[in-house]
C-alpha cells in the first residue's frame, strides 16, 4: 500500500505546517497556496453514480445539481451568471482548484486575529455572499445542507476507497454535523487515519486550495496582461471577461463586469487569481502560460470593475482601508486615473 | 474566378430544379449542394445548421489559411472574398434548424460512455466536460460548435483530424490537445451521442 502510506506521510507532516494569520473581516479569507505534491494519485471522489440511493444520497445528489447548476439558484441566493464549479472544477473534485473534499476537512477553522471558527455551512455562506454576488441561504437551509454533504461525501468516499474499503457506504450523518465540516474531533477519519491525523493537520490535505505559484520575475502588470488576456483568454471569455451564454444557460464564467463575482470576492485576489490561472488554464490544456504571463492576466482580469464589496461602508477609501488593507488587489487603487471600486457595479443583485 | 462563375451557374441551374420551394439567399446558393438547401448536410458536407457565424466564418479562414484541409472546401472559401456575401451566407445557415431539448449540467448523474464524458469528463485525464465550451446539449455557441446533430462520421473524422494535427487553428492547440486523449473508441461513442442529439 505504498499510496496510502504516502498520504498518511503527507498528512500527518503537515501538521507542522504554520496556521495561516491573516486579518479576516470576510470569510473569504486567504488560504496560503500549497507547495504542490508531487502524486496526487492517493486521492479519488467515488463515481456519482455510487451516491447512496434514500434521503441522505438524495442530499448529496441535490449538493451537486447545485454545485455544477448553480444558476437554478438565480435570484434567489445567486446574483451573477457563475457557478460553483466554475472555480472548484470538475465539481468540486479537482486537486488545487479548490476541491471541496480538502476543504470540507478543514473546517470549522480557527482564526486567532478576531477569535472566531467559521464552519464549513459558514464558509460556504460567503461564498454566496461574494463569489456569486448574492445572498446567502440560510444554513440550515436545504441548499446548504446539500452542498455540504456532497462535499462530505467527496471526502469520504475518497478516503474509504484510499484505504480498501470500496465496499463500505458513507456513513450517514445529521445536518448539524454535516454543517460543521471535518476538523472536529467527532469526525472520525477511517481505515489507519482514525485518531491518528492531528487537528490542526486537517486544513492541509494536499490538493487543497490552489498550488503556490513562483513570484514573478517583474511586478504584475496589467497593461502586459492585456495582452496575455487577448492571446490566450479572449476567444472563451469574451473580450470584455462578460464569459458566454448559450442557449440562455451561463456556460463560461464571466470574469469581470457585472455578471462576475464581487471585491469581497477571494478570487478578486491578484495572487489567488494567478495560482488558480497558471495551474487551470485553459481548460483542458492546463499550464500553459508562464508564471509571469499568469500573473499579468491575473493583475488585469482584477483590474477591470465587478460588483460592490457587499461590506462597502462610507466610501471606496474606508472600505478599501477596512477590508482591504492588507489584501493584493486592486480595490480602492488608482489605475489609468480611475479608482478601482469608485465605478464598481451595484452589490448583491437578490433581494 | 471563371470556374467559380460556373460552379455557381451550375448551383443555380440545379436550385432551380430541384429545390425551388426553399429560398436560400443568393449569396448562400453555392454551399447548397454539399451541406444542404437548409444547412442540413449531406453525403458530400456537413451540417451546417445552427453554426455561429463566428464559428463558420474562422472555418473559412481556416480553409483558405490551410489549418483545415479539404481540397473542394478550400476552393469554395477562397471564392467567398466578398465579405458582405459571406455573411449573408453564414447568416442564413445560423438562423436554420432547431434547438435541441435543453439537457444541463447535473440533470443525469447517472451517466456512462459518451453522455459520462460530454457532461462530466473524466478528472483523472485530466479531460473536462465537453460541457464546458459546448454548452447545454451541445449546442454551441461564439467560436465554438454546435455538435447536437451533426453527422456522426463527420464528428468522427474531426476528432480524428485534431489527434492526427490535420486540422488546428484554435488557440493554444486546447481541441487539439483534448482530443490527443481520447480513446478510438471515445471518439466512436462521443459521435454517435452527439449526432443523435435533437
Amino acid at each position: 500500500m505504498p499510496i496510502n502510506k504516502a498520504w498518511l506521510f503527507l498528512l500527518l507532516a503537515a501538521s507542522g505546517f504554520a496556521r495561516a494569520e491573516v486579518p479576516m473581516a470576510d470569510m473569504q479569507d486567504e488560504i496560503p497556496a500549497q507547495p504542490k505534491a508531487a502524486n496526487l494519485d492517493y486521492f479519488k471522489p467515488r463515481e456519482l453514480s455510487e451516491i447512496p440511493k434514500g434521503a441522505f444520497g438524495d442530499k448529496i445528489r441535490k449538493g451537486y445539481q447545485l454545485f455544477v447548476n448553480s444558476q437554478q439558484l438565480s435570484g434567489q441566493y445567486v446574483g451573477n451568471q457563475l457557478n460553483c464549479t466554475n472555480c472548484h472544477l470538475d465539481a468540486g473534485s479537482k486537486a488545487y482548484a479548490a476541491p471541496m473534499w480538502a476543504a470540507y476537512l478543514a473546517y470549522p477553522e480557527f482564526r486567532k486575529k478576531n477569535n472566531r471558527i467559521s464552519n464549513f455551512a459558514e464558509r460556504v455562506q460567503g461564498c454566496f455572499n461574494f463569489s456569486m454576488n448574492g445572498k446567502a441561504p440560510a444554513i440550515d437551509s436545504p441548499e446548504l445542507v446539500a452542498i455540504s454533504a456532497y462535499s462530505y461525501w467527496l471526502l469520504m468516499g475518497g478516503l474509504l476507497d484510499a484505504f480498501g474499503m470500496q465496499d463500505q457506504p458513507v456513513p450517514e450523518m445529521s445536518d448539524k454535523a454535516l454543517q460543521e465540516g471535518g476538523n472536529v474531533a467527532s469526525f472520525k477519519l477511517p481505515g489507519p487515519l482514525t485518531d491518528k491525523v492531528k487537528l490542526d493537520a486537517r486544513g492541509h490535505m494536499p490538493g487543497r486550495a490552489f498550488a503556490a505559484l513562483d513570484k514573478p520575475a517583474q511586478a504584475p502588470s496589467p497593461a502586459r496582461g492585456a495582452k496575455v488576456y487577448e492571446q490566450h483568454c479572449a476567444l472563451c471569455h469574451g473580450s470584455e471577461g462578460q464569459g458566454r451564454v448559450m442557449a440562455d444557460v451561463p456556460v463560461i464564467p464571466a470574469l469581470w463586469g457585472a455578471q462576475s463575482y464581487n471585491w469581497g470576492a477571494g478570487m478578486h485576489r491578484v495572487n489567488t487569481a494567478a495560482t488558480f490561472i497558471f495551474e487551470n488554464m485553459p481548460l483542458g490544456k492546463a499550464v500553459q502560460l508562464t508564471p509571469q504571463q499568469a500573473w499579468d492576466v491575473a493583475a488585469y482580469m482584477n483590474s477591470r470593475e465587478r460588483p460592490q464589496d457587499p461590506r462597502f461602508t462610507k466610501d471606496v477609501a474606508t472600505t478599501a482601508k477596512t477590508f482591504h488593507a492588507d489584501d493584493n488587489g486592486y480595490y480602492g487603487k488608482e489605475l489609468d486615473g480611475s479608482v478601482l471600486g469608485s465605478q464598481a457595479f451595484p452589490a448583491t443583485r437578490v433581494k | 474566378m471563371n470556374k467559380h462563375l460556373a460552379i455557381s451557374s451550375l448551383l443555380t441551374l440545379f436550385l432551380v430544379n430541384h429545390a425551388s420551394a426553399v429560398e436560400v439567399p443568393e449569396a448562400a446558393q453555392s454551399c447548397v449542394v454539399c451541406h444542404g438547401a437548409q444547412g442540413q448536410g449531406t453525403s458530400q458536407g456537413p451540417k451546417l445548421a445552427g453554426l455561429t457565424s463566428l464559428y463558420m466564418n474562422a472555418q473559412i479562414e481556416h480553409f483558405i489559411s490551410g489549418e483545415r484541409k479539404n481540397v473542394v472546401m478550400t476552393l469554395m472559401a477562397e471564392s467567398l472574398v466578398d465579405l458582405n456575401v459571406r455573411q449573408q451566407a453564414l447568416a442564413y445557415y445560423a438562423e436554420q434548424g432547431t434547438a435541441p431539448e435543453l439537457q444541463k449540467r447535473g440533470d443525469t448523474l447517472v451517466q456512462s460512455g459518451a453522455e459520462k464524458l460530454y457532461y462530466q469528463g473524466d478528472p483523472h485525464r485530466s479531460l473536462p466536460a465537453c460541457y464546458s465550451c459546448h454548452g447545454p446539449s451541445a449546442v454551441g455557441g461564439g467560436p465554438f460548435p454546435r455538435l447536437a446533430g451533426q453527422q456522426s462520421s463527420y464528428l468522427k473524422d474531426q476528432l480524428v483530424a485534431w489527434q492526427k494535427k490535420q486540422r488546428s487553428g484554435d488557440p493554444d492547440n486546447t481541441m487539439g490537445h483534448i482530443a490527443s486523449k481520447l480513446k478510438d473508441s471515445e471518439i466512436q461513442a462521443l459521435a454517435d451521442y452527439l449526432s443523435a442529439i435533437q
